[in-house]
């Protein structure tokens, strides 16, 4: 017997590695090594879809997690990044201490008693020097509600800061805008469940198979058979699934989604009841569509005729049509009216307030719109105005501070502050867990912008980030799963994260910073009631009181967690687990009506050139990766998912015109900058463009800086570019 | 200040989520996910001449890739472990460009390479299931399967010295439950299904799972892929110009040359007529061993007269075949260098109905067994030579036997690379270029160093003979080895224009070597040995330096047969 086992031996300490047993929990079989003793569930920290992630505890600690199968958002499913959201907190990178940078160049531990003083005493000295809004911050929408709130409070109110701005410029701005205009308050105005509902579903600008991956499984859990149409320049993988894929040239579809609002007008194709009861300026803009005739748009946009009048004919005939837009629109040089030609076609269709309608901005970060609502940077906290002397006394009333302490004018947005470093009025800078040294716009100019500073505080969960290694002094935070507050997912559901992880060495939540930089300031007494994140959610509730998004009938974070998420307004009652806004079709201008509003399509900021003849699209690469990659680097199972250098897309036929095969690498010249990127030849990618993802620090080299007017948002996804081959006789060339 | 900070740092290490929250998830036994997944389950288990099998449904793939992140932690696997992959197939036209992600896992053959390779029989197919199953406890880590799959399957894990792999989840699927996968995916694409092992064989002819993935013939995968493109849509893999150089294998690198070498210098060694009733040089075998080591030896090399010597003659066989036995034995031990478990080598016996690694383990054995007597023999000069000879010819028997079985091995994986043509050219005829430079430099050492006139004069006879065997095997190898090249005019990036590629690109330096020291050692040296007679030391010098590029060509060979072979494969993701 023994000896049978040893030459054959079916089992023994190895299987048993890999033992699975019943987890109990209804989780089904589990690993036996990590077999939870309980369970709790949070929302994910990365993408703005607000998945419900059941994490499971040994110890109190999380040890694994599942996607939470009874959640209304995503039904049991993750994408890689949720599914992986625990690994990358083991990080080595992971700041353990503060740092400080000493004479000699060198980023050093320091005591957070040392940390706090420098903190405090440079900026106070920038102040005294320059003024007090020499210092800024620079905020983020990873940051849940509480945290971002405070920042914002802790910053403007507390040490007189003027300027602050959050990432969120750099994916949701145009929306914002869009939405503020249009229905009078920033309010993405649907629920999932109409990715289920529509039998037309019309996506802009948006690869939500790749982005949003579990929105695309609402859509694929669609009974009704939908048109999915996509417009975007790249055949991407969802345009791949798309029953309709209109391959436009860069940056005209405003002109598109004029060309069929005209169409439609012509047609007849208009609910003219809606319009005359819920909308204003509608004659306006019928007049003005009158000037994109099928031949300007097929003309500009590269879309053959029948390929819009199908598109056309799909709108009309569908009973509950859907639009959908997200970086492709908002990161342009005309998102913001790009934004409304589309909520136009919603509102002059009807297909607002109904099951499967809307028009619809899916939101990039996990509390993207938390950072609109109570981030404090270009609104006053709760969506109110700096400039509204009530809605000043109304917050300061809220917070029970004086309506003095309340700056009476609007912050720069992100690209003023940058450039008022360039200008030398802003000498300090706090960025707080966003990483500008890889994403804004034109890095090469930003980098050597931030080298103006005199002083710069990156408060990061990683030490490693571009940002971090310029900084003179980094604040270590815990991340996600390591500390309690509320994100605000697309579909406007407020959910909470929970502490289920111990942060590491010294690093503490971006909430427990906050409170000691207050104490440290000398503003303690400002903040006395801040005491936890649930403390001040119940601030937050204050504030929202009276607006679209009151929260009033919020008790607290058991009765979110208990309804898996509530989506605002909730000014009292149980709360239904769907809800959708205007189905009264009432929109929060005063007058109740919903606006058109147009403008004539700007040129390309920097169109092809004999010099520069491809237009570069950046977007998102794969599913398994985030944003600048701070945190997905740090998971192995996520670094097998994608390339790990820099690539470019490159048409077949452009290809063979500059003798560049396949996996050559290849050189990408822009106006401001170079890198060197593999080919990948494909015919994904439409011939005069080229194609590299948003998350390799070199893609911003290239990028120009400029913006949307009413926004600010940059315009990431079009600039002009040279390739080149590599000469191999003379490699620096 | 100070003890607020204290205070936070305490808070933030007190963990609260359990205490706040959890008792509000203490759901019940049954697996909740399971209303999402039952419909991807088959209503009844396989019978019989059926197994259980994926399906891969294209057109719900989008490549989000949970697939993969739901097998690592759903299975507890290791850091950068997981048993499922996502690949990329682009084309298409201008027009309708094609941009398919292909998730793939184990396609528990009918017929799986991995088991039938297996030496320890550590795969086991179930009969009811088919499920192929790895027993990791069984496993000694000789990673031969790692080869053998078509499919890259099992991924050797370093750390436990063990091969794992997708098991269906069988454990799962026993109690009804979906497989990691199967439950994760978004879009419902992949789904469980009981298929007819007959109908998948019949399905098999000419068929790849997907373009650009390996011939079905040979395993027969249980797999389906439905919707998605045509397979005749122009589509390749996103990775197959991304060459990469495979792994080396270093200990096998060294296994195999110098095993060849081994059996080349035996059969150099009785084709001469190398017995130990040559006219040798009676010495003692311990005071000629410190000899050799300090490089000299008293004058007339015989003086001693030891009465515990007369047994022991130190013949230019005996120091021959020693050489031969020594660098043989060395082999051997490298190649335990190359498992991850080398205490269960014994286990390698079990599979020698199927395994030819199990086979060239076992036939390597009686070689060395044999070896040891020859070798002895020789030492001990107590056997009648017939015996001496019968036992240096059963040692080469079975050492061109255990080549063969090299050989096969590589052979059983159909790569294009590994056919049986190349690989029995570079593997037999690695023993007479190393056989013979190693004889004969062995010979010129010994005589020169003993003084021994017979053996220099051997050496010297044998000498034409030696450079015309060896010019012919390097120039046979050679040509061999170059027609590879050809390949490079070829259109497509077929197997053996990617192994062309490699070698004349990323391994391009190793090529160089391959082919300058291989010539350099295998022709001119050898000519110029004949030709121009020298001193005794010029000769050890000319003849160690002969030996050295004959070696450094063939390990460059070999490490060129490991590292450049490209087999097809399921397609990869985009590579950078």
């Amino acid at each position: 017997m023994i000896l049978s086992s040893l030459l054959h031996q079916k089992e023994g300490r190895l299987t048993h590695e890999l033992l699975l047993e019943p987890g109990g929990f209804g989780l089904g079989r589990v690993p036996l090594r990590v077999r939870p003793e309980a369970t709790t569930a949070m929302v994910c920290g990365y993408c703005s879809t607000g998945c419900s992630l059941n994490v499971h505890l040994k110890n109190g600690e999380a040890v694994n997690l599942t996607p939470k199968t009874e959640s209304p958002v995503n039904l049991g499913m993750a994408c890689p990044k949720g599914w992986e959201a625990l690994s990358v907190l083991d990080a080595a990178d992971r700041a353990t201490t503060p740092l400080l940078r000493h004479a000699d160049g060198q980023l050093r531990p320091t005591s957070w008693e040392t940390a706090l003083d420098e903190f405090t005493m440079r900026f106070k000295a920038i102040q005294k020097q320059h003024g007090k809004h020499s210092v800024a911050f620079l905020g983020t929408g990873q940051l849940p509600n509480e945290e971002l709130a405070f920042l914002g409070a802790l910053s403007k109110f507390g040490m007189g800061l003027r300027h602050g701005d959050g990432n969120t410029r750099q994916c949701m701005a145009t929306a914002v805008v869009a939405y503020k205009q249009a229905f009078g308050f920033d309010a993405p105005p649907y629920t999932y469940q109409d990715f289920e509902e529509s039998d037309v579903i019309v996506l802009v600008g948006s690869n939500i198979c790749i982005a949003h991956p579990i929105m695309w499984e609402r859509v694929m859990r669609n009974p009704h058979a939908p048109e999915i149409v996509v417009v975007d320049p790249r055949t991407t993988e969802t345009a791949m699934q798309a029953t309709q894929h209109l391959a436009i040239a860069p940056k005209s579809d405003q002109t598109l989604l004029y060309g069929i609002a005209n169409l439609l007008i012509q047609n007849g194709w208009i609910d003219h009841d809606y319009i005359t009861r819920h909308t204003r300026d509608f004659h306006d803009f019928s007049d003005f569509v009158r000037q994109f005739p099928v031949e300007r748009v097929v003309a500009e946009s590269g879309i053959p005729a029948e390929d819009l009048h199908r598109l056309v004919d799909t709108i009309h005939q569908g009973k509950r049509v859907s639009f959908w837009w997200t970086m492709g629109v908002n990161q342009s040089h005309q998102g913001v009216r790009t934004a409304q030609a589309i909520i136009n076609l919603a509102l002059m269709t009807g297909n607002m307030g109904r099951p499967g309608t809307g028009a619809n901005s899916i939101t990039g970060q996990c509390n993207a719109m938390g950072s609109r609502l109570y981030g404090n940077t270009t609104s006053l906290l709760g969506g109110h105005d700096f400039t509204n002397a009530d809605h000043r006394q109304k917050i300061a009333d809220a917070l029970n501070i004086s309506a003095a302490q309340i700056p009476d004018q609007n912050s720069w947005a992100y690209h003023e502050i940058i450039e008022g470093i360039q200008r030398d009025q802003i000498k300090g800078l706090w960025v707080v867990c966003t990483n500008p040294a890889h994403s804004w716009i034109n890095q090469g100019q930003c980098r050597e912008i931030l080298e103006r500073l005199d002083f710069l505080v990156v408060q990061d969960m990683y030490h490693s980030t571009d940002t971090a290694r310029m900084a003179d002094l980094v604040l270590p935070a815990a991340g996600w799963g390591e500390k309690e507050g509320t994100f605000i997912s697309s579909e406007r559901r407020i959910n909470v994260i929970k502490k289920v992880r111990r942060a590491p060495g010294e690093a503490l939540s971006d909430f427990n910073i906050f409170r000691l930089i207050a104490q440290r300031w000398g503003c303690g007494r400002m903040f006395r009631e801040w005491t936890s994140p649930e403390a001040v959610f119940q601030i937050l509730k204050r504030c929202s009181a009276g607006q679209p998004c009151d929260i009033a009938g919020i008790d607290d974070y058991r009765m979110i967690d208990e309804a898996d998420g509530i989506q605002w307004p909730l000014v009292s009652g149980p709360a239904a687990p769907e809800r959708r806004l205007f189905e009264d079709g009432r929109y929060f201008h005063a007058d109740g009506r919903a606006r058109f509003l147009f403008e004539v399509p700007r040129p390309l900021t920097e169109p092809a050139t004999h010099d520069y003849p491809f237009l570069l699209l950046t977007g998102r690469g794969t599913a398994a990766q985030w944003h600048t990659q701070t945190r997905t680097q740090n998971s192995a199972v996520l670094r097998k998912l994608y390339p790990q250098q820099v690539f470019v897309e490159v048409n077949p036929d452009d290809a063979a015109n500059l003798g560049i095969s396949d996996h050559e690498t290849v050189r990408i010249l822009s106006r401001r900058g170079a890198i060197r990127a593999r080919a990948v030849v494909t015919n994904a990618i439409r011939r005069g463009q080229v194609f590299i993802p948003m998350h390799y620090v070199e893609t911003n080299l290239l990028t120009d800086a400029v913006f949307d007017p009413y926004s600010g948002q940059p315009s990431y996804k079009s600039c002009a570019v040279r390739i080149a081959r590599i000469n191999k006789c003379c490699p620096g060339c | 200040m100070t003890t607020l900070i204290q205070q936070l740092l305490e808070e933030q290490q007190d963990l609260t989520a359990v205490d706040r929250f959890s008792q509000l998830h203490a759901a019940g036994d049954l697996p909740a996910q399971q209303k999402y997944y039952s419909r991807l389950l088959p209503a009844s288990p396989p019978a019989a001449g059926q197994q259980y099998a994926f399906n891969v449904d294209l057109d719900k793939c989008s490549g989000c890739k949970a697939c993969v992140t739901a097998c690592h932690n759903l299975n507890g696997l290791d850091e950068n472990e997981a048993w499922r992959d996502v690949g990329l197939l682009i084309g298409g036209t201008p027009e309708l460009p094609i941009m398919q992600h292909v998730t793939t896992a184990c396609h528990h053959c009918v017929d799986p390479a991995c088991a039938c390779a297996c030496p320890v029989d550590a795969y086991e197919k179930n009969p009811v299931t088919g499920i192929v199953k790895h027993l990791d406890d069984q496993c000694f880590g000789c990673q031969y399967c790692t080869l053998a799959c078509p499919y890259d399957v099992p991924k050797y894990n370093a750390d436990k010295g063990i091969v794992r792999k997708c098991d269906m989840c069988s454990d799962r699927l026993a109690d009804g439950e979906a497989p990691a996968c199967v439950q994760a995916c978004p879009h419902e694409a992949i789904a469980i299904q009981v298929v007819d092992v007959a109908r998948s064989v019949a399905e098999v002819p000419g068929r790849p799972l997907v373009p650009s993935s390996p011939s079905s013939d040979f395993t027969v995968p249980t797999t389906t892929y439905s919707g998605g493109p045509p397979l005749s849509a122009d589509l390749t893999a996103a990775d197959l110009s991304h060459l990469s150089p495979q792994h080396a294998h270093w200990p096998l690198i060294i296994m195999l040359i110098l095993t060849q070498l081994s059996v080349g210098m035996f059969a150099v060694g009785l084709l001469v007529g190398l017995t130990p009733s040559d006219d040798a040089p009676q010495m003692p075998a311990m005071a000629t061993a410190a000899a050799l080591v300090q490089g000299s030896l008293p004058a007339g090399g015989s003086g001693f007269t030891n009465p515990l010597s007369t047994a022991v003659s130190l013949s230019p066989a005996a120091v021959h075949s020693a050489v031969a036995l020594l660098l043989g034995l060395l082999a051997l031990g490298s190649s335990t260098c190359h498992l991850g478990r080398p205490q269960y080598a014994f286990r390698a016996i079990i599979g020698l109905k199927h395994s030819w690694l199990s086979r060239e383990i076992v036939v390597f054995g009686a070689f060395s067994g044999a070896a040891v007597t020859y070798t002895g023999l020789t030492w001990l000069d107590i056997a009648p030579p017939w015996l001496v000879t019968a036992s240096g010819v059963a040692t080469v028997i079975t050492g061109l036997a255990g080549v063969a079985c090299s050989v096969m091995i590589y052979v059983f994986t159909r790569r294009q690379f590994w056919n049986l043509s190349s690989t029995s050219a570079r593997f037999l005829l690695t023993c007479p270029v190393l056989g013979v430079a190693g004889s004969w430099l062995t010979l010129t050492t010994f005589a020169a160093i003993a003084q021994h006139e017979d053996t220099r004069a051997l050496a010297t006879t044998c000498g034409p003979w030696f450079a015309t065997t060896l010019i012919i095997a390097t120039l046979l190898k050679a040509f061999s080895e170059f027609r590879i090249f050809r390949h490079l005019q070829e259109p497509e990036p077929t197997q053996l224009k990617r192994s062309a590629l490699l070698m004349t690109t990323l391994l391009r330096p190793v090529t160089m070597l391959r082919f300058t020291s291989g010539l350099a050692g295998g022709i001119l040296l050898p000519i110029m040995a004949v030709l121009a007679p020298a001193t005794a030391p010029v000769q050890v010098m000319l003849f160690s330096l002969l030996f050295v590029s004959c070696f450094a060509g063939e390990s460059a060979e070999r490490f060129l047969f490991f590292t450049a072979v490209s087999p097809d494969r399921m397609p990869g993701g985009l590579q950078s």
